[in-house]
């Protein structure tokens, strides 16, 4: 175990703002409409790029015929990929497969000869408006060669199977095991084993705002400026500078306000080099908005699990097995493939198993590219694990909620090394699920599903798990699991901190505001917090993983210590007493003896009297400093093992669902969460943050779906097609905390952003499967549309009599 | 086709007629916007010539005919619909159906009732009741005015968006007292398309069915006027739980063809038709039991 961090236990009394429900001081521009978003960002002269994308999931580019866009009145530039290749290197990738021993293509900004998705760029138009770059991309044609696409991770493992990547000898990114114990003898020596298979859809996360980059040449200095949807500013710079071949100190990357991201934003996306590439030809700026049928062509989450769970007579897990797949498509620089590693090292999540034989296959096909989303792969541990569990109780007639009580990690068992080299910080689990069943008033809800179904509709209970490992560093990318921040005072007192953490909207600066307030001593009004600008602010990684209030705000804690150690020394010189002696609390420092200063009085002392009051400082009254949380173990273990995460959220969830047998609609009567993030500093913030996650997994449970023809085409292109839930949609949550703190933490954090959409999902789909169990049936394949419920039910053969 | 296409806003429906029928295929009418914009947006239509009849005072307005008809003006918009007195006291079932209809408060604000037909588009709202209503419909094409039954414009393909008609308005006779209606749509969440709907009128004669209307929607490429197959089922008889399923089997029976897209496959959407028609009928039923 890694040696606690004194800094940590030194975090102020509580009693201050963290804590509080605090509102948020960055929302109020959005509500009035004067938040600044990237496509907010006009410049002079500025021109627009469209770009022309194929419509074929596998192909040959025979010929780019660009001469009919060239003709269009306003056109300035039309480039298809040969030429952008000419210009461009290739992108590094956010997680080099390779870094990990798989294999690493060769990602261009656009296709070159050889397409290997639909909507892959292939050409671009730059123009003088939006409307004319649209219009002429229009006119650009290419003759495609057509090939047969590999769609589905069946079709890829095919030993015959065309290759995606042209030059691979199979269509397998990486194929890792996580093994431990002794599995096989465990399989053997149970009374049960409960075979499932889970098929978790493509779905994706949707922010209102899409992507949109705004890239200006500065002549003067021959330098680029992008302005755009970016979760992580400083890295971009490094990418950027890659791929273009230019140094870092001659680009600024500046994220402006986010309107959501989800992961979405996170970088290797073509178009982040693409539009600073034509700024710098045409010395002009450029901007490239996403539409929203680009935006859909994102994907994530597919995967199929192929479980076996061993028990006990009594019904202890004795063993876990699962081979999963996961449909990751065309390759991209994005870091999405390494949701399908996180899914395998996440197992056996809550659960006290040892005996664990998985292994993760991720698979490249000629589905469109997936990014990050929301969960990182550790949503498809809770649903493929929770589903399992629920079906073997069913089988083996356990309640669902006993199978899991008997099997979780205990509450006195942590620091707990999983049996994939994970150390768990934290958790009661049991605790948890108790407080989820008792916030959704579980025995009342089972007593009426006992008085029978009523006009049709049966009433269903479901319960699940997520532990969401989160705040994550991997070795030898930007995925970084430490981050810095400036803290400023100013002459008049107030205080600026700047840090490496970004936000895509949720919250992150109050919450670091509140530990700055609390940390200095004064109002969280004269605190402002400045993120996403490589010229303004420290060295930082942005923002994923529910990292930003980790490090964000452990790091702004610790810069705000060291300015209010400086603080003190000048105000106890002032006022001819020792450091000891004096108070600071509410802006205002006492000396005990009847006299005080302001914060300001001692503010503008500290940076005017530098030859007097404050010789004792070294002005200005600034500090940086850096919160690596201790715990994250990068040296690999005997078996080769690392621990990439700080931090374990975990959390239990409860649902109620009504589901009419004649229609297969499911109707949502309740949920509930017991969520453990570790100390709370906002709850505000922790809740609206849990809320949007258990959105999600409803929808992605329910509704959400990107869906194929058989040629892979995407037929999903609009919100009219990806039917995200509405208010009507989602019942009222009840959250409660069951918050364990994190002893590796500043405070106590754990991450807070990430967690909830397959916890929420997983108990979603368990509820409906406790309603059709009258019917005999459970679906695993989601999402549960109604068509699929009623197929289920109608096939069961014990539709009339059930019913 | 132009990337810079005009507009035009003519004075009076004459005017607009004028305009469309000189045009030949470049025009396109434009009211509410809310069918026309998410086409032009996502580029399938690029149109030369927007004519906006938004402007034409003759095209408004709901008021009582001289035949005792009521006659509702093509710019009506949905929530018109919603909350007219005339609507809400003799068409109520084209009020209810209005208010099932997608879109939130600012759509059907803007949506017009012409528009809504003009698309015909299976999955919407409003015509499966207006045509269980008999609704007939007056359209301007050139100098000539025509009237003919809603159900023959739903059929002919030279309409919708594009066409050189201009639909003026919708006339209905208004509905007998204590006739019972009701609109069920079924969707498979809250921001959906609808994946079947039915509308009902039932008349009840000492608790017996003695005349019933029925249209279903959104199951196949058109709407399916199943009134015929109700009526034999269901007139002379109380409308009780064997009726109901006989219906239900019945009405899914003469689905040959279901829609099967992102609302739903067709084996769903075909047993969905007999379950919206059912619900639908009893639902109707009752409110004239009520009466």
């Amino acid at each position: 175990m890694a040696d606690r961090d004194p800094a940590l236990a030194e975090a102020p009394a509580p009693g201050g703002y963290v804590g509080r429900a605090v509102r948020t001081l960055e929302g109020r521009a959005p509500i009035v409409g004067a938040a600044r978003y990237s496509n907010d960002f006009r410049f002079p002269g500025q021109l627009h790029a469209a770009i022309v994308r194929s419509p074929h999931a596998r192909a040959r580019i025979l010929k780019v015929d660009l001469s009919g866009a060239r003709k269009v009145a306003g056109v300035v530039l039309a480039m298809d990929g040969r030429e952008v290749a000419t210009h461009l290197g290739p992108i590094p990738h956010y997680i080099d497969p390779a870094t990990f021993g798989g294999k690493s293509a060769e990602v261009r900004t656009m296709a070159v000869d050889h397409v290997w998705c639909h909507g892959q760029p292939v050409a671009v138009v730059v123009a003088e408006d939006r409307r004319t770059a649209r219009w002429a991309a229009a006119k650009v044609q290419v003759a495609y060669e057509v090939e047969p696409a590999v769609l589905s991770v069946e079709d890829a493992i095919a030993p015959d199977a065309p290759r995606v990547v042209p030059g691979w000898d199979d269509n397998v990114i990486m194929a890792v095991p996580f093994r431990n114990g002794d599995p096989d003898a465990a399989f053997a020596r149970a009374d049960h084993v409960v075979a499932t298979t889970v098929r978790i859809h493509r779905f994706s996360t949707q922010p209102i705002e899409t992507r949109c980059y705004n890239a200006v040449w500065e002549e003067e200095t021959e330098s680029l400026t992008l302005y755009g949807t970016a979760q992580n500013p400083h890295p971009l710079r490094h990418v950027l500078s890659k791929v273009l071949g230019m140094p870092e100190g001659r680009i600024r990357v500046h994220a402006p306000a986010i309107g959501g991201a989800f992961g979405m934003k996170m970088h290797g996306h073509p178009e982040e080099s693409l539009v600073c590439l034509l700024a710098k030809l045409l010395r002009r700026p450029v901007k490239w908005v996403e539409t929203r049928e680009e935006c859909l062509l994102i994907g994530a989450r597919e995967q199929v699990h192929h479980l076996e769970l061993a028990f006990s007579r009594q019904g202890d897990l004795l063993a876990l097995r699962d081979r999963f797949f996961a449909n990751t498509g065309a390759p991209s620089a994005c870091p999405g493939w390494g949701m399908a590693f996180l899914t395998g090292l996440t197992m056996p999540g809550p659960y006290r198993v040892r005996d664990i034989d998985v292994t993760m296959t991720a698979l490249v096909t000629n589905k469109p590219s997936w990014n990050a989303a929301r969960g990182y792969g550790k949503e498809a541990t809770a649903l493929a694990l929770e589903l399992a569990l629920d079906e073997a109780a069913r089988q083996l007639g356990f309640d669902p909620a006993e199978l899991r009580l008997r099997n979780f990690i205990p509450a006195d068992a942590f620091p707990y090394a999983s049996p994939t080299g994970l150390q768990y910080d934290s958790g009661d689990y049991a605790g948890a699920v108790r407080k989820a069943m008792e916030a959704i008033g579980w025995d009342g809800w089972r007593a009426r599903q006992a008085e029978g179904p009523k006009d049709g509709r049966y009433l269903g209970l479901g319960i699940a798990y997520e532990l969401t490992p989160e705040g994550g560093a991997l070795p030898g990318t930007m995925v970084a699991g430490y981050d810095s921040s400036t803290v400023r005072v100013a002459p008049d007192g107030s205080v600026r901190v700047l840090t490496g953490v970004t936000t895509p909207g949720t919250g992150n600066p109050t919450g670091i505001a509140q530990i700055v307030a609390d940390e200095l001593g004064c109002p969280i009004e004269w605190i402002s917090v400045v993120q996403g600008d490589t010229t303004t602010c420290p060295y930082g990684f942005g923002n994923y993983s529910g990292r930003s209030t980790i490090v964000g705000g452990g790091s702004a804690a610790l810069a705000a210590r060291a300015v209010r150690e400086q603080m003190l020394k000048v105000a106890a010189a002032m006022l001819g007493v020792g450091v000891q002696a004096l108070r600071l609390s509410n802006g205002v420092f006492d000396s005990g003896d009847g006299r005080t200063l302001s914060f300001a009085e001692v503010a503008y002392a500290a940076y005017t009297r530098a030859y007097d009051v404050a010789s004792c400082i070294t002005p200005p009254l600034e500090a940086q400093a850096t919160f690596r949380p201790p715990s994250i173990r990068h040296s690999p273990d005997a078996d080769g093992r690392i621990n990439p995460y700080p931090s374990y959220s975990n959390a239990a969830y409860a649902a109620v669902v009504e589901v009419d047998s004649e229609t297969g609609q499911v109707k949502l009567l309740g949920l509930a969460a017991a969520h453990d993030c570790g100390r709370v500093i906002n709850p505000l913030l922790v809740e609206g943050q849990a809320c949007g996650a258990i959105a999600f997994g409803v929808g992605g449970a329910l509704m959400e779906e990107i869906r194929f023809d058989d040629a892979g085409h995407q037929l999903t292109r609009s919100f009219m097609d990806y039917v995200m839930p509405r208010a009507e949609d989602m019942p009222g949550v009840t959250m409660v905390h069951h918050d364990s703190p994190n002893p590796d933490t500043y405070m106590g954090l754990k991450g807070a952003g990430e967690a909830g959409v397959g916890g929420s999902a997983a108990a979603v789909v368990n509820a409906v499967n406790d309603a059709l169990k009258p019917f005999g049936v459970a679906i695993h394949d989601l999402p549960l549309t109604p068509a699929r419920v009623w197929a289920a039910i109608h096939g069961s053969g014990a539709a009339g009599g059930a019913a | 086709m132009s990337l810079y296409p005009s507009l035009a806003r003519p004075r009076t429906l004459a005017d607009a007629a004028a305009l469309l029928a000189s045009l030949s295929s470049g025009g396109v009418v434009i009211a509410g916007g809310q069918e026309l914009m998410p086409s032009i947006n996502a580029g399938v239509l690029a149109p030369e010539v927007y004519v906006d009849i938004g402007g034409l005072a003759e095209l408004r307005g709901i008021a009582e005919t001289p035949e005792g008809l009521l006659a509702i003006g093509a710019l009506t918009v949905h929530r018109e619909l919603q909350t007219h007195p005339l609507v809400t006291a003799k068409l109520p079932l084209l009020g209810h159906a209005a208010t099932r209809a997608g879109g939130g408060r600012q759509v059907h604000n803007r949506g017009t009732i012409g528009g809504n037909l003009v698309a015909q588009h299976p999955l919407y709202d409003l015509a499966p009741s207006l045509l269980a209503l008999e609704a007939e419909v007056e359209w301007v094409k050139g100098s000539e005015t025509v009237r003919q039954p809603l159900a023959a414009m739903l059929a002919d393909s030279r309409h919708g968006l594009g066409s050189e008609a201009i639909l003026a308005r919708v006339l209905v006779v208004p509905m007998a007292e204590g006739l019972g209606f009701a609109y069920e749509k079924l969707k498979a969440s809250g921001g959906a398309y609808g994946s079947a709907n039915a509308a009902a009128l039932v008349k009840l004669t000492n608790g017996r069915v003695a005349a019933v209307r029925l249209v279903v929607g959104a199951v196949a490429e058109r709407l399916l006027d199943a009134s015929a197959a109700a009526a034999a089922l269901l007139v002379g008889r109380p409308f009780d739980a064997a009726a109901g399923a006989a219906l239900a089997h019945a009405v899914s029976a003469l689905v040959t063809a279901p829609l099967s897209d992102a609302q739903g496959p067709g084996p769903w959407r075909q047993a969905m038709a007999g379950v919206v028609a059912r619900r639908a009928v009893a639902a109707a039923v009752q409110r004239a039991g009520r009466a």
